[in-house]
């Protein structure tokens, strides 16, 4: 009975080996090119050994058969095709994260009265991707020095990971960081009091 | 004298912005969702997958049969990876502000989908997909992929 077994396994092997000896143990690899979210085609380039391609149009493919092989002349696929073997990936692809930019009144952790009403976009965008990653990034302007700037920045986004949590989202969803003034959203000289730095970035994931 | 509290400043200046990362959160990314059997693998161990987890570089990430998940990078990459797929990231760095950008990643089998993030508007030519046949370029978009 063990002996059988064996021998039944044995075959199977030689014959997996037959199948992958007479493909040429070919893996292959295709590419899909999809519109992006916004509904623009960027480019995807599928270079191998034996050429290179690109694809740039909606829904065009193309499949290169080992290192040694040329990719094929791009062609528009089904979308049929493309449920069949990318259903299950498309479903499970997470929406790209949602950036806010909320601005504070000069040398100040409080929100200008259009970023206040903003928060609430901030919290239905939070609920809406059922969100367990929020990161809260706080900045100011040049005027002042460095060192109490980083201060006022840490202000910000703490100011803004209170006010999150007031609203029901769970502190251990967020996490805070904060470049005093090196990181501007409009580069100023030194000393520049520019109301588009005074921020606080908020990325929901 | 001068030159003396001119350094201070400067060491302090040190201390005080060791980061001017976008983010700097030390991870590369989060899984966003799970469906089924799907493993994280590192150089020291193999755990199962659970959404939030961080990623971090050197990651590998692997699914069973019918098994899916959702992944997204610092810089708003995303990707999935069907059933029976494995993906492994060898590089990820994105620090805008340094100007360092990267993302090198092997597709080993199995079924992908992307859309591509930052780093594919900053620097297209830093991203790098290798599967077993072919070498990936990216400039901005959405694709799949299909190793079998």
């Amino acid at each position: 009975m063990i002996v059988t077994q064996w021998f039944n396994q044995r075959i199977f092997f030689i014959f997996i080996t037959l199948i992958f000896a007479i493909s040429g143990c070919a893996k292959q690899t295709t590419v899909v090119l999809l519109p992006d979210p916004d509904g623009k085609l960027g480019e995807v380039t599928v270079t191998s050994d034996g050429g290179s391609i690109a694809i740039c149009h909606a829904l065009e493919a193309t499949t290169v058969k080992g290192r040694q092989g040329t990719p094929t002349t791009p062609k528009i696929i089904s979308a049929a095709a493309i449920q069949k073997d990318f259903a299950e990936a498309l479903a499970i692809l997470p929406e790209q994260p949602v950036h806010f930019i909320l601005y504070f009144q000069r040398d100040s952790n409080k929100l200008t009265p259009a970023s206040k009403t903003r928060i609430l976009d901030v919290l239905a965008t939070a609920e809406k991707r059922n969100s367990k990653d929020i990161i809260v990034i706080g900045h100011t302007d040049t005027a002042g020095n460095p060192r109490y700037n980083l201060r006022l920045s840490q202000n910000r986004a703490k100011a803004i990971a209170k006010i999150l949590v007031s609203k029901g989202v769970e502190r251990q969803h967020i996490q805070t960081t904060s470049h005093g003034e090196m990181n501007p959203l409009i580069p100023t000289k030194d000393n520049v009091h520019e109301p588009k730095n005074r921020r606080v970035e908020v990325v929901v994931r | 004298m001068q030159t003396f509290f001119l350094s201070l400043i400067l060491i302090s200046g040190l201390l005080f912005f060791p980061s001017i990362d976008a983010r700097a959160l030390g991870t590369i990314g989060i899984i966003k969702s799970v469906s089924g059997e799907v493993h994280l693998i590192n150089a020291t161990s193999t755990i199962k997958a659970l959404a939030n987890m961080k990623l971090n570089q050197g990651d590998s990430i692997r699914t069973g049969p019918n098994s899916n998940v959702g992944l997204i990078f610092d810089d708003d990459t995303v990707v999935s990876l069907g059933s029976n797929s494995e993906m492994s990231i060898t590089e990820f760095l994105f620090h805008p502000a340094a100007q360092e950008l990267s993302f090198v990643a092997t597709l080993i089998t199995g079924t992908f989908s992307f859309i591509s993030g930052q780093i594919a508007k900053l620097a297209p030519d830093k991203i790098t997909l290798e599967t077993p046949d072919a070498t990936l370029g990216v400039r901005g978009t959405k694709f799949l992929v299909k190793i079998d």
